[in-house]
């Protein structure tokens, strides 16, 4: 269960996050809603690791990992440019993670082909990642976070840089996909009817501090 | 951000160490150094030399006014024709113009030197055109502004045509549609958008040209050098180091203050903003046509055809089996300048990457970097001869000072990589377990690998022209192939001018081979490195000379 407690965090003189305290158990998409500007990201960011928060813990299975740096937390966090490194093939990228965790290089590739071709992909493999359509980095995006099994799923505005139709069409092919992995999944959107159709629930950020998303319909 | 600055505080102050370190001990120490020599006149036993000696003297007023002055005809000039030749290339569409603006980089990395023998195989004597002609500029000031105008109309075309893509069609559209003239659209429109960047390029012109050595030592004569051709005439051969340090000090002082107005227009032009430029169109009629020629002469006659007269020259004099070219010394001297260029590349290298890591971070740490190409390399190894006395024959100081003026190049060139890197990218890598140097090494790196290389081929060509440091802190057998130029320059005989002349070939192929590795076509990541990034880039790097 990933488990943010009592977070505060300043950005300037402004009041980002007041006593932000969430729980994600595992197996569960929360939707984390909000305008922007709200501070739904820097959220991301501080259970990613990426950033610390000026008081406040992060915690996971009731361990605390706040000092963790982010590439110790076993944590996939997904961007919403998709972040794909551009000197990479589509392959190589997938494999990334598992070069991280000390895996040989063949043996990593070989898994990221597997994984390519659940996800339909493997055609592209060797492909140059600025080559492909939107939809296509982002799958590729999502194959790279969940090749390395992470005990966290973090998405920040997935879909945001896509066109309508394939948001609605991919939104639903991830839920599957993360159900099927199992993991705890903390979905950043400003997008009410993605959160409803991803998410188990959703609750907003408002003036720094976390309320239940009362239009949200998840559950 | 704030958060983030503060967890890396202390790893960029180790990542900072050693460039501060460099810094301080082989630039800011011995300016200091110097500063005070000619403040405190510490050299004047007689008594007989004051701060304002360089006013009150004849000859010596002549050196500075005469300095300012070629600097600021060669402003003149360089404006007078890299506007038209800007403008030229930024709006019109021929075949070869891309090889043009690549070609606009190859005076940037010629060695001072090169560039001075150049201008002598074209008009000194028996020099191509000056013989054909029937003319004699010895101990005028034209061989000295043709020299400077070599380096620095390249540097005006490449800023104004940068420039000129700033401009925003829109705009000029607007100003049409309202009545003005394409004349008037020009100087109501285009002129203020362009005219901070052409000042701050001129900036830099008149820097290079009033701190400039290599050029006015050899193309100056006795009437025409410079200042700083004088303070190493009092140091290396008049013993004056009284007189020499109140040169200096003038000179950092004048320098400084220029440099400054530089700091405040770059600053003001800030980071280019995205505009929809105006559209270049295919030359139509024979006006256009005369324009596009004429500046492709232009820049022939002024950027390339001391070039082309220095491969005749030595062409020629290996035709005619001149002996003794490539003799025992000669080859010495290749070896020095290969091996010192090498360990030169190699600290500027690890000095440019801390330097940029760590400028992400600090805006102060940033301008730091330009410090070594606004202060004169004679300056610099006047004030290390002052302040390390015991050492200026050994190796590790020599080195070291190739590497401080070496290295900003690689520090500018992968700042800006990594200002055109998405945070994303690092962010990502970092989550899917790499350790910040795995980051570094996986995914920073490669990405910036173009911009690298940018700055090491600059840093290289730097390293193999040098020549001020070389003569002031070097023993013979160390001579460099620039040193050995000069050696044989002074050197009477036709024979000398010949091996001079092959010698300058020799180094110019090296440059060249530098010039090769900035601007050779490869295919660059989306992300990094772009266009303009490298434009940008390369509008503020020059060698110094």
């Amino acid at each position: 269960m990933l488990e943010l407690r009592h977070i505060h965090h300043r950005y300037g003189d402004q009041l980002l996050l007041q006593d932000v305290s969430l729980q994600v158990q595992a197996g569960e998409i929360v939707a984390l809603l909000g305008s922007s500007g709200s501070g739904k990201s820097t959220l991301l960011a501080i259970a990613a690791g990426l950033q610390r928060p000026d008081a406040g813990s992060v915690w996971f299975d009731d361990v605390d990992i706040s000092a963790v740096p982010p590439e110790r937390r076993g944590f996939a966090l997904m961007f919403q440019d998709f972040a794909l490194f551009p000197h990479l093939n589509v392959q190589d990228n997938v494999a990334f993670g598992l070069i991280e965790q000390r895996l040989p290089k063949k043996e990593a590739r070989t898994q990221a082909l597997q994984m390519l071709e659940v996800f339909g992909l493997s055609p592209l493999a060797q492909r140059k990642v600025w080559n492909l359509s939107g939809g296509e980095q982002q799958r590729v995006a999502l194959a790279r976070a969940l090749i390395t099994r992470p005990r966290a799923l973090l998405l920040d505005e997935p879909f945001s840089a896509l066109d309508a139709d394939l948001r609605v069409a991919l939104r639903d092919e991830f839920r599957n996909r993360i159900r099927a992995a199992g993991m705890a999944t903390l979905l950043v959107t400003h997008d009410a009817a993605e959160a409803d159709a991803m998410a188990d629930r959703a609750v907003r950020l408002m003036a720094g501090q976390l309320v239940p998303d009362c239009n949200g319909a998840a559950g | 951000m704030a958060a983030v600055t503060r967890l890396n505080l202390p790893r960029s102050f180790w990542l900072a160490l050693l460039p501060a370190i460099a810094l301080l001990l082989l630039l800011l120490a011995p300016l200091a150094r110097l500063g005070f020599a000619g403040f405190s006149g510490e050299f004047n036993a007689l008594g007989d030399l004051s701060l304002w000696q360089p006013w009150q003297d004849d000859y010596l007023r002549w050196r500075v006014l005469w300095s300012v002055a070629q600097a600021a005809i060669t402003c003149v000039l360089a404006l007078a024709l890299g506007l038209p030749l800007a403008w030229v290339l930024a709006r019109f569409e021929f075949a070869g113009r891309r090889l043009v603006l690549r070609l606009l980089m190859l005076p940037f990395v010629v060695p001072t030197l090169v560039a001075a023998l150049g201008v002598l195989a074209l008009w000194g004597p028996r020099g191509l055109i000056s013989s054909t002609l029937g003319i004699n500029l010895q101990d005028t000031p034209w061989l000295l502004l043709y020299g400077n105008l070599f380096f620095n109309l390249c540097l005006v075309v490449r800023a104004g045509v940068d420039a000129l893509g700033q401009v925003n069609a829109r705009q000029v559209a607007a100003a049409r549609t309202l009545g003005a003239t394409p004349w008037r659209s020009f100087w109501r429109i285009e002129w203020p958008t362009i005219a901070p960047w052409l000042m701050s390029s001129l900036c830099l012109v008149f820097l290079y040209c009033f701190a400039g050595f290599g050029l006015a030592l050899v193309l100056g004569g006795q009437r025409y050098a410079t200042v700083e051709v004088e303070i190493y005439s009092l140091v290396a051969y008049e013993l004056q180091l009284g007189q020499a340090s109140v040169l200096a000090l003038w000179m950092l002082l004048l320098t400084g203050a220029v440099a400054l107005g530089y700091a405040a227009l770059e600053k003001r032009l800030g980071a280019p903003v995205r505009t929809e430029p105006v559209a270049r169109v295919h030359p139509r009629d024979a006006r256009q046509w005369l324009a596009v020629a004429g500046a492709l002469a232009v820049l022939f006659v002024v950027c390339a055809l001391p070039i082309f007269a220095i491969v005749i020259k030595a062409v020629y004099a290996l035709w005619t089996g001149a002996s003794g070219l490539f003799d025992a010394e000669a080859l010495a001297a290749l070896w020095n300048t290969l091996r010192f260029s090498a360990v030169a590349l190699v600290l500027a290298t690890l000095l440019g990457v801390l330097h940029a890591l760590v400028a992400q971070a600090s805006v102060v740490w940033r301008a730091l970097a330009f410090l070594p190409f606004v202060v004169s390399p004679v300056t610099v190894a006047f004030g290390l001869l002052l302040l390390y006395p015991s050492w200026t024959a050994s190796l590790p100081l020599l080195l070291a000072a190739y590497a401080v003026l070496a290295y900003p190049f690689v520090a500018k060139a992968l700042s800006a990589g990594l200002d055109g890197l998405p945070a994303h990218l690092t962010q990502a890598a970092r989550t899917l377990g790499a350790s910040p140097w795995r980051c570094f090494w996986r995914v920073t790196l490669p990405l910036l690998a173009p911009a690298l290389r940018r700055g090491m081929a600059f840093a290289a060509a730097t390293a193999l022209g040098e020549f001020a440091i070389t003569l002031f802190l070097s023993r013979p057998e160390w001579a460099t192939l620039t040193t050995l130029i000069y050696q044989r320059l002074g050197r009477p005989g036709q024979a000398n001018l010949d091996a001079a002349m092959v010698l300058a070939c020799v180094l110019m192929t090296l440059a060249l081979l530098a010039f090769l590795l900035i601007e050779w076509p490869v295919r660059e990541h989306a992300t990094a490195d772009s266009d303009g990034h490298g434009s940008r880039v390369g509008s503020g790097m020059t060698i110094s000379h």
